[in-house]
């Protein structure tokens, strides 16, 4: 089959600048509503798994499986446990073993704000950095006990809705009336970590009148000696008085994103249904471009064309108009959209726009082009050559 | 070689509007010459066009048989009908039909790339057509910088770039002025006397139709007049 010069193809998108334009443009915000879902989801996920480590053991309250929020365990937990379960990751003497509250609590920050806004703090020891090995302070200090200071996760500011230098090392937040000041900010790259408030185990049980903790981290160890997690369920089995479960951390994370998979899907959903008006859109805007030179296919088909040669033709002019729309669509992703920080009940994520969700919105702007230009294509093409000509 | 390039032979066209059936063409009996220049005219629906289109391989009679250069073309598949319109035909519009985003030098070149031709004899084959119909310094502009003589001197050096047997012209000089149709007809003729070209032409202006050898007068899709021009 003899093909049509792609210059065809390429001149021809140039014929209406206000037709090409709304075809790129068209693709393009088609191609970033898709990106922008493929971004939460991916985000939404990724936040989630990255919160659990593989080789850390979450201890909590029975019945508080869904939720370590609502779980209540002595706070002799920890110390119990690393006196009865040989084998648990250790370093220079220090145990990997960290108990801690997860509470949500208002904060109020900024100035001239009053309402203060639901955001998870969690109380923790030094031992929290070790199980927690995402995390890292990276500006500011450590949080000392008994002297009112906290550290913010760098997304804080988006649950609380107050800009970033709101929250800055030397600010301050409002807690139950009582300030508390910022010593440092921590960042735990796309997790759910991000998103908190920590603050020394002893001051938030302080502060919240409470004396258990709602959970103890615990990392295996590793080689032949190293405890499993079987060897922490049996303890907790055989800790009657204690009422204690373990679930390998990464398990109660993937828990809690098969809960938000509603979500994801909603937003696919909304994704796809406002991506099929945009691709017909399109269809309208190729019949109309199509429509307009059904002379001239009848010419080239006159000429020895064949009915495929022109189709590929038409096909490569949308691609071509789709495409460049594609590439905008994914530099504005990759430079406004990814990390753009999203808040949602369990905290805050930044959209994630990496390889497989651009690859999936170049795949998308593809479908488009042909999805776009078939449907019209047949329609100019199904003329007989006698008739095509005598078009106006 | 015998000299009947074209025989249409009981040759008839019919199709169906709503319930309404039209027959434009109807039992047509005809032999054209290879070198031949014949003019078709008639009042309008007479089937001079459909005619014409037959013969191009553009349509597909619904009866009788046609046979161009010893080929029955109405038993061709689609494709092998489109290559066989690329080698056999080139067509001469009324309203030019040229691409407007192409250059005068690349509307001459479209129907070449359908022939196995390397760049350098696509080049001198355009160059060669181009300057036959006197358009040569005219070979980078685009259609909307040239005047209405101008794109059919351009579609005509389309029509022959690829040496086609046949050359069809619907209405050639339909939309043009009287001095630019007068260069377009001379065109033709030299075509025909020059490079032997067997042309077709359908015209409504009985001026145009007296550079022809011979004038076809259709009625209803039958031929009711034959006869050679009164010029030769």
């Amino acid at each position: 089959m003899r093909l049509l010069p792609v210059s065809y193809a390429v001149r021809n998108l140039g014929r209406s600048i206000p037709r090409l334009a709304l075809s790129v443009l068209g693709s393009g915000l088609v191609v970033l509503l898709v990106l922008g879902a493929g971004g939460f989801v991916r985000g939404m996920t990724e936040s989630l798994r990255r919160a659990g480590d593989g080789g850390n053991v979450l201890i909590m309250g029975i019945g508080s499986e869904e939720s370590i929020e609502r779980s209540e365990i002595p706070a002799s937990t920890a110390s119990l446990l690393q006196a009865t379960v040989p084998g648990l990751r250790s370093e220079g003497g220090a145990a990997f073993v960290s108990p801690e509250v997860h509470v949500q609590l208002p904060i109020v920050a900024g100035n001239g704000s009053r309402e203060g806004r639901l955001i998870l703090v969690r109380g923790v020891t030094p031992a929290a950095l070790l199980v927690h090995e995402q995390v890292q302070i990276v500006e500011g200090d450590w949080p000392r006990s008994g002297h009112d200071e906290i550290l913010v996760g760098r997304l804080a500011n988006t649950k609380l809705g107050v800009p970033q230098d709101a929250l800055a090392v030397g600010q301050s937040v409002r807690i139950d009336g009582r300030d508390w000041h910022i010593s440092g900010v921590l960042a735990a790259p796309k997790s759910l970590i991000d998103a908190e408030i920590w603050m020394p185990l002893n001051d938030l049980k302080e502060a919240t009148k409470r004396e258990t903790d709602s959970c103890v981290v615990a990392t295996l160890g590793e080689g032949p000696e190293a405890a499993e997690l079987a060897d922490i369920q049996t303890f907790c089995r055989r800790r009657l008085d204690l009422e204690i479960t373990s679930m390998s951390e990464s398990a109660y994370y993937s828990r809690l994103a098969a809960f938000f998979a509603p979500i994801r899907v909603v937003v696919w959903v909304t994704a796809v249904l406002i991506a099929a008006g945009g691709v017909l859109g399109g269809l309208n805007t190729m019949y109309a471009a199509f429509a307009s030179r059904v002379r001239e296919i009848g010419m080239l088909r006159c000429l020895g064309f064949r009915r495929s040669a022109v189709i590929v033709s038409l096909v490569q002019e949308s691609c071509l108009a789709s495409a460049t729309g594609t590439l905008i669509a994914c530099a504005i992703g990759v430079f406004f959209l990814d990390g753009l920080a999203v808040q949602f009940s369990m905290g805050a994520f930044g959209l994630r726009i990496d390889a497989p969700a651009l690859l999936f919105a170049l795949s998308i702007g593809l479908c488009l082009g042909l999805l776009g230009a078939l449907p019209p294509a047949y329609r100019c093409l199904k003329l007989p050559i006698p008739e095509s000509l005598k078009a106006v | 070689m015998t000299p009947t390039l074209i025989e249409c032979r009981g040759l008839a066209r019919t199709y169906r509007r709503g319930p309404e059936l039209i027959t434009p063409l109807d039992q047509l009996d005809l032999d054209v010459d290879r070198g031949d220049f014949l003019a078709l005219m008639g009042p309008s629906g007479s089937g001079k066009t459909t005619l014409l289109n037959l013969i191009a391989g553009i349509d597909r009679p619904t009866g009788g048989t046609l046979t161009i250069g010893g080929v029955e073309i109405s038993g061709l598949s689609n494709g092998a009908l489109a290559d066989w319109r690329s080698a056999e035909i080139g067509y001469i519009f009324q309203l030019y039909n040229l691409v407007p985003v192409l250059t005068a030098y690349e509307n001459v070149e479209l129907p070449l790339l359908l022939h196995k031709l390397s760049r350098r004899e696509r080049h001198e084959r355009v160059a060669t057509a181009l300057a036959l119909v006197g358009v040569a310094d005219r070979s980078s502009h685009y259609p909307r910088q040239l005047s209405g003589g101008q794109e059919q001197r351009v579609a005509i050096a389309r029509a022959i770039v690829t040496d086609p047997a046949i050359i069809v012209a619907d209405e050639p000089t339909g939309d043009l002025d009287r001095a630019a149709a007068a260069a377009v007809m001379e065109l033709l003729v030299r075509l025909n006397r020059e490079m032997s070209k067997t042309i077709l032409m359908v015209t409504h202006d009985p001026g145009c139709a007296a550079h022809a050898n011979r004038t076809l007068h259709l009625e209803k899709g039958r031929l009711v007049e034959s006869g050679l021009a009164a010029a030769h």
